[in-house]
């Protein structure tokens, strides 16, 4: 699979309408590109490329059961949340300790 | 989705800690390069190194400033729109100082806000912070 810089950019993956309301369908419980094509009322072929982007951008699991592959939301994408917290958390305590050692420099 | 709240007692005068959040040299010194003022809706940046993601500017208005007591100011930069907030209490000689850095909830690649409408009220509001608590705690 050939991965293209563009295509990686969740933002512009979840910019479209229709890929929205297939990642919103896919979160209830995994899904087949078909019956998401169903639930969109679109083609098969156009709810497969909005899949490919989803793809590309990272933003969906697949599973394969016998001749069918099932799509979800791949949840680790969530974990950027949690890992901008941690850095800011590192962040604020360092500059805190910065801030007593400048305080104390304040006083002399 | 608990936001960062970071609280320490100053073996200094809340007048004096005061003075180092609310000045430009001070925050300087102790924080990043800014042009902040000490007046509400001023526009202000932290300038730091440039990372992955993230063009080192951090845009700011001060939002709310009540001496000696409350500093508030938003944090927008590196793809998160934030507030920060400073409460200072005295405590004798001393002044507690809790720091909150407050809105991340929503703020993931997944789900920004372009996002938001579309149905992704729920998912923002309950199944995300469900899921964070559930894998992340705190």
């Amino acid at each position: 699979m050939t991965y293209v810089a563009a295509n990686q950019d969740p933002f512009k993956a979840i910019a479209d309408p229709n890929r929205r309301r297939m990642l919103d369908l896919m979160f209830e419980e995994s899904r087949t590109v078909g019956s998401l094509a169903e639930a969109l009322g679109i083609s098969q072929p156009a709810a497969s490329q909005h899949m490919q982007v989803l793809r590309l951008a990272g933003l969906v699991d697949e599973r394969v059961e016998g001749r069918r592959t099932f799509y979800s939301v791949r949840a680790v994408e969530l974990r950027t949340v949690a890992d901008w917290i941690a850095k800011y958390e590192a962040f604020w305590t360092e500059k805190l300790d910065t801030l007593e050692t400048h305080l104390a420099r304040m006083k002399n | 989705m608990k936001d960062i709240v970071i609280s320490r007692t100053l073996a200094f005068p809340r007048a004096m800690v005061w003075a180092a959040l609310t000045s430009s040299d001070h925050l300087a010194a102790w924080l990043m390069p800014n042009d902040f003022r000490p007046i509400p809706n001023h526009a202000f940046t932290f300038k730091t190194d440039p990372a992955p993601g993230f063009d080192g500017t951090v845009h700011c208005t001060v939002l709310e400033i009540i001496e000696p007591e409350r500093l508030k100011f938003s944090w927008r930069g590196g793809g998160i729109d934030t507030v920060v907030t400073f409460e200072l209490r005295e405590k004798g000689k001393e002044t507690q100082l809790t720091l909150s850095h407050a809105g991340f909830a929503g703020l993931s690649n997944l789900i920004p806000r372009v996002a938001l409408g579309f149905g992704w009220k729920d998912l923002l509001s309950k199944k995300l912070p469900a899921y964070l608590s559930a894998h992340f705690p705190k």
